[in-house]
């Protein structure tokens, strides 16, 4: 897990102890905040404990799942917050239909879809490090051409409704949306070789301290390359489960994931500096938020409250980490 | 003069072309300060294409009529629409119209026009002062909702298990006149529904945006199997069905849109049993026929500024999804309008029904 490779990144072993404490401590937190909104929920309204519940839920987890993956990894690594998500979602969505719609082969579209993700991350990559610019502004900023850009080209877009691609999107294998799986796997896999692999303990080591890294040899410039690109497939792989399973899209449709993927990204732990955090809690992140506006409905509450809470566990979130930095200064 | 922008991302990315055009219009000689010069604000809401298409026959008009041509994009927002009734006054517009999607700012806009003698044309949301053009959204949601009772009435004995609406409340009244209209062109077949199967959820127009709450929606009403969808359009209507095909419900929802956007072409969702086109693409046919033109003529018409008593009426057409097969898509739609001789009107070339 995050917290081994952790840490590696640590400049000395007792303070990664200390980290180790504070992500289970992160994951007990979650955990109990997320049961004891399903038990609320469920003395509220006992039919919230239904089949029909968590497949609302897990769909709701899929692609904030993946999206938030990708945010860890930028975030981890030092890179703070890779802003422009709703962009390579969408464009990766908009190819995955139009490719689909053209009769392309599906295992090419999905490559092809896969590649426009990773090229999508290696121009986020070699604008900040060939500009040496901050990775939050200049994601900003592509997120906003992107979308100008995305306006100029298309107004709505669908993958073919007829299609095994639209049919695999809204079907469920045991019990489950089809699209929760690959999420799930994605968390795993990430997480499992985060801290094991050189890439991923060199972007561990560089979020923790850039300087002792680049002391130990670990080359900044491909750590960054390899992580945005990494996000842009994270962010491509969240596309074709957007396309597979959502109806018409617009250039616009991305950006109501942002908030919670942040979010989500924050409450697994990751650190806003950079160097902590872990994949695996991810599953628990997504769950608890996605479940919040789920129980908001059977309370009663309109979706305006939604946005309300979600500002308001993002804010939680951020007062956690500040108060983890803290932790780890002392 | 031409300028045009759509939205603020748009906007960003055509800046720098549109600051050329500008410049070149600038530049024009004394000859064009004597043209009739239309300026439109387009909606900017990124939900619709027909907005992008009211612009772009709009701007054909104008051309085949040889007016200069502005426009700019509300963006949606009402900030932006005041704003640009600045640089319409500014631009020295000899009339204006609008599709404004925040009816909360028309009182204000009306304020900015009326010193500067500009005449205003409003698409489908009335304003005293403003020449009136377009749906009577009420009679638009009654028709479709009556259509949608008709067909729960034949399927369902009136006996549906939930009733869903699809809100976009930022439209305002607009949304209050379609969406609710519906609700009471329903109730008119199927007057017997009891109150608790009437639900809502916030839309916003658009499928994937409403799409969480429709099926957070649905998850509350696990045991309803008989499901109506109305709404504000066919964007909202379709994220209550698409969240039905997640959740396995797909079998028995039916739902009847507005605004027709999702109803021709070939991927049309087969749980949309019909709309109600409006042809909102081609709105300015009316605007510049029976209002326009007079006022570039030098003989203005007389005021017409309610949706009882428009300046010019847009019917509406319900159709079912397989008398909307013979519709043509929109991009078509647009092309077909244009070369049509002047004055024609989409609902005149499209309506199966008329």
């Amino acid at each position: 897990m995050a917290e081994h490779a952790i840490g590696h990144a640590a400049p000395a072993g007792r303070p990664g102890m200390r980290f180790r404490l504070d992500g289970w401590g992160t994951a007990a937190v979650v955990a109990l905040a997320w049961v004891a909104l399903v038990a609320i929920s469920a003395i509220n309204r006992p039919d919230f404990v239904s089949h029909q519940t968590v497949l609302a839920i897990t769909f709701t987890m899929s692609i904030v799942g993946v999206l938030a993956v990708g945010q860890a990894l930028v975030g981890v690594s030092g890179g703070f917050l890779d802003l422009s998500q709703p962009t390579s979602l969408i464009l990766t969505a908009l190819v995955a239909s139009r490719l689909l719609a053209l009769g392309l082969d599906l295992v090419l579209a999905i490559l092809v879809t896969l590649s426009v993700g990773a090229a999508w991350g290696l121009l986020n990559a070699l604008i900040i490090v060939y500009g040496k610019l901050n990775p939050v502004i200049v994601t900003l900023a592509t997120n906003f051409i992107g979308l100008a850009a995305l306006f100029l080209l298309f107004a709505i877009a669908e993958a073919p409704i007829d299609s095994a691609f639209r049919a695999f999107g809204r079907s469920s294998f045991l019990g489950l949306p089809n699209i929760w799986w690959p999420m799930v796997a994605l968390v795993l896999v990430v997480g499992f070789l985060l801290p094991r692999t050189r890439y991923g303990r060199h972007a561990i080591a560089v979020g923790g301290n850039r300087f002792a890294a680049q002391a130990r040899g670990i080359s900044l410039r491909a750590t960054r390359f390899a992580i945005f690109i990494a996000s842009g497939v994270c962010a491509a792989i969240a596309g074709l489960l957007f396309a597979a399973s959502s109806g018409p899209f617009t250039p616009a449709s991305g950006t109501v994931y942002l908030l919670p993927v942040i979010a989500a990204s924050i409450l697994a732990g990751v650190s806003l500096g950079g160097g902590r955090g872990n994949i695996w809690l991810i599953l628990l992140s997504v769950g608890f938020l996605s479940t919040v506006p789920t129980a908001l409905v059977f309370f009663g509450l309109t979706s305006d409250w939604q946005a309300i809470f979600q500002g308001a566990i993002l804010i939680v979130a951020v007062a956690i980490d500040g108060y983890r930095e803290k932790s780890v200064a002392r | 003069m031409e300028g045009q922008t759509r939205s603020p991302f748009r906007s960003l990315a055509v800046a720098a072309a549109a600051t050329t055009v500008l410049g070149a219009g600038y530049a024009t000689d004394a000859a064009a300060q004597d043209k009739f010069k239309l300026g439109m604000a387009v909606g900017g809401n990124p939900c619709c294409e027909w907005m992008k298409a009211q612009g772009d026959v709009a701007r054909a008009i104008a051309e085949q009529r040889g007016w200069d041509y502005i426009e700019l994009s509300n963006n949606d927002d009402a900030a932006t629409a005041l704003k640009n009734a600045g640089i319409f006054i500014q631009e020295g517009a000899d009339a204006v119209i609008q599709f404004n999607g925040q009816p909360s700012a028309n009182p204000a806009l009306a304020q900015r026009f009326a010193p500067a003698n500009i005449p205003v044309v409003t698409y489908d949301i009335a304003q005293p002062g403003f020449y009136f053009v377009g749906i009577d959204n009420l009679a638009a949601g009654l028709a479709g909702g009556e259509a949608l009772g008709n067909i729960i009435k034949e399927k369902w004995n009136c006996e549906p298990d939930l009733v869903i609406s699809a809100e976009g409340a930022a439209a305002g009244i607009v949304n209050e006149w379609r969406t609710g209209g519906m609700r009471d062109g329903l109730k008119k077949v199927c007057p017997d529904i009891p109150a608790e199967k009437w639900v809502s959820f916030e839309s916003q127009g658009q499928a994937t945006v409403g799409l969480p709450a429709a099926r957070d929606l649905l998850a509350a009403h696990p045991d309803a199997k008989k499901m109506a969808v109305v709404g504000l359009n066919d964007g909202g209507v379709l994220a209550a069905i698409n969240a039905a095909e997640q959740l396995g419900r797909a079998d028995e929802i039916i739902g009847w849109g507005q605004d027709g956007a999702f109803i021709t072409g070939d991927n049309v969702n087969p749980h949309l049993a019909g709309s109600v086109f409006y042809f909102l693409e081609g709105y300015a046919v009316y605007a510049i026929r029976d209002v326009i033109d007079a006022i570039a003529a030098g003989n203005p018409p007389p005021m017409k500024d309610t949706a009882g008593d428009p300046a010019s009426r847009v019917e509406p057409c319900p159709v079912s999804a397989e008398e909307a097969a013979k519709v043509p898509d929109m991009p078509e739609r647009v092309k077909l309008l244009l070369e049509a001789p002047p004055g024609t009107t989409a609902y005149e070339l499209f309506c199966p029904n008329k």
